[in-house]
């Protein structure tokens, strides 16, 4: 059996397979953005606050991932529940870290000139500061995006939802006639997510950035 | 667009913001200039506290697992002897394939910054991107089929894993040397090389720094995976614990690769400071 052969005949645990990974990058990405965004928000005028936040979730990076997800089953389990934990962790750095260095690097004259029209401060975080972040904010949920996706792979160790099943199941069935193949499902069909997922970002950047930054690059 | 991947990038770690770089904007100037401002006593303070919390941590894995009543499973596991083999194949794998990253990577990303070679820039910058995302168990899993399984396979699998990200730092580290230095150097009649060894590389260092550090960190957890194709390493503990149900094993299986990567990180945080040009 050749490899596209492999991918028509099991079409069904493929695709279900794919769906399921799309879904669990989904769900933890958009958990990670809220927290992370949110985190940035709060924490980007205080710099011991700020400092602590990145100094955390840069720590929860530097834990390995097949690590982070064997010291999760205790807590929640196979599944589901710890791929989603683990990928959510491991989100958050490149988030807050835009999000902070985005929010901070708003020319502060332009910060200036919105309290001096009678803005409130939060007003000139929400109108001013986040629209002008948004570009390098962006960028930073989609590099979590890419790395997650690969990391979700190792989550079919512990049972989780997504391709990495196909690739442990071509590893486990090593030598036998479609060992290659599955492996070859697992991985391209990552892969193919990747991009994806990145032309999903390049198209919410075209329609979210405001038009004054769009036509600067 | 550069810049913009560098300060995004998750693995430029703080040094890559702003440190070194003169193009990168001001923006990224902001974190580290809060850093610097404490005295020395305190960055010296902070430099104590990885290996003083890795400590910590290994001290009280020790106290717990000495609290458990091992069975004869995890015996076998958890004894001095197994530990160390395991902690020397996961480093000796760690720092191979590192030093295999450095010796293919940055070479080529020196030749990929050159002006002639800028086609091929933003190739190398989606790949690297999109690289990323490429599974490293399903490269450790493609190389078992074309090499079979062991030591070699999971280097081949390291190496291949992290060769981009450096590849890129270096690159964009060279390519942000300010052009008016490069210039200047150039007025004063050094030739393309000496400007590419006494300047553009020079000022390139902590970028490239920036990126073998996260890239070794990066290795460090990914050689766990080593364990899937019998290369050894930590991972093996892991792996066991989970397959013979006995959760110690697993525990301390993870928690020394998490402090070996802490340690990793720490190790390469000093190295910048030290290695630093002294200008910056």
């Amino acid at each position: 059996m050749n490899f596209s052969e492999y991918v028509v005949s099991r079409w069904d645990t493929l695709s279900l397979a794919a769906a399921e990974h799309v879904l669990a990058v989904a769900i933890a990405i958009g958990v990670a953005a809220l927290v992370g965004i949110g985190t940035g928000l709060l924490v980007h005028e205080t710099p011991k606050a700020r400092n602590a936040s990145l100094a955390l979730s840069a720590a929860i990076l530097t834990v390995p991932s097949l690590a982070l997800l064997t010291l999760l089953i205790p807590l929640t389990g196979l599944g589901w529940g710890s791929t989603l934990v683990a990928l959510t962790a491991y989100a958050l750095l490149p988030i807050i870290r835009n999000t902070v260095t985005g929010l901070n690097g708003v020319d502060a004259t332009t910060v200036e000139a919105g309290r001096g029209m009678g803005m409130s401060r939060a007003r000139v975080l929400m109108k001013v500061q986040l629209p002008l972040a948004w570009p390098l904010i962006l960028t930073g949920v989609r590099v979590s995006t890419q790395m997650i996706i690969g990391i979700a792979a190792i989550a079919a160790y512990v049972d989780g939802p997504g391709l990495g099943t196909q690739i442990f199941e071509g590893l486990s069935r090593l030598g036998s006639v479609n060992a290659l193949n599955a492996t070859l499902a697992g991985t391209l069909g990552i892969v193919v997510i990747a991009v994806l997922f990145d032309l999903f970002f390049y198209a919410v950047r075209q329609l979210t950035v405001p038009r004054g930054l769009r036509v600067r690059h | 667009m550069a810049a913009d991947t560098l300060t995004a990038d998750i693995l430029g770690s703080e040094a890559s913001e702003g440190a070194g770089v003169p193009g990168a904007p001001e923006t990224a100037g902001a974190l580290t200039a809060d850093r610097a401002r404490p005295s020395r006593r305190a960055a010296r303070l902070r430099l104590l506290l990885t290996p003083a919390a890795v400590c910590a941590v290994l001290a009280a894995l020790y106290a717990w697992v000495s609290a458990q009543d091992l069975d004869s499973i995890e015996q076998r596991s958890l004894n001095p002897s197994v530990i160390l083999t395991k902690a020397a194949e996961h480093l000796e794998m760690t720092l191979a394939a590192t030093a295999l990253v450095v010796v293919i990577a940055i070479p080529l990303g020196i030749v990929a910054s050159r002006s002639r070679n800028r086609i091929a820039t933003p190739v190398i910058l989606t790949a690297a991107n999109l690289g990323q995302a490429v599974p490293c168990i399903g490269l450790l899993v493609l190389c078992t089929f074309l090499m079979g399984v062991g030591f070699q396979t999971a280097l081949v699998g390291l190496v291949a894993y992290s060769v981009l990200p450096v590849l890129r730092n270096t690159m964009v580290g060279v390519q942000q040397v300010d052009p008016a230095l490069v210039e200047a150097a150039r007025g004063m009649g050094m030739t393309r090389g000496q400007v590419l060894r006494r300047v553009e590389l020079r000022l390139a260092v902590p970028a490239i720094l920036a990126g073998l550090r996260t890239a070794l960190v990066l290795t460090v957890g990914v050689a766990t995976l080593g364990a899937f194709v019998a290369a050894g390493g930590f991972g093996e503990l892991i792996i066991n614990g989970l397959k013979l149900n006995r959760m110690p094993v697993t525990v301390v299986g993870g928690v020394l690769t998490a402090c070996i990567a802490f340690l990793i990180d720490w190790l390469g945080a000093l190295a910048e400071n030290v290695l630093r040009p002294r200008g910056l």
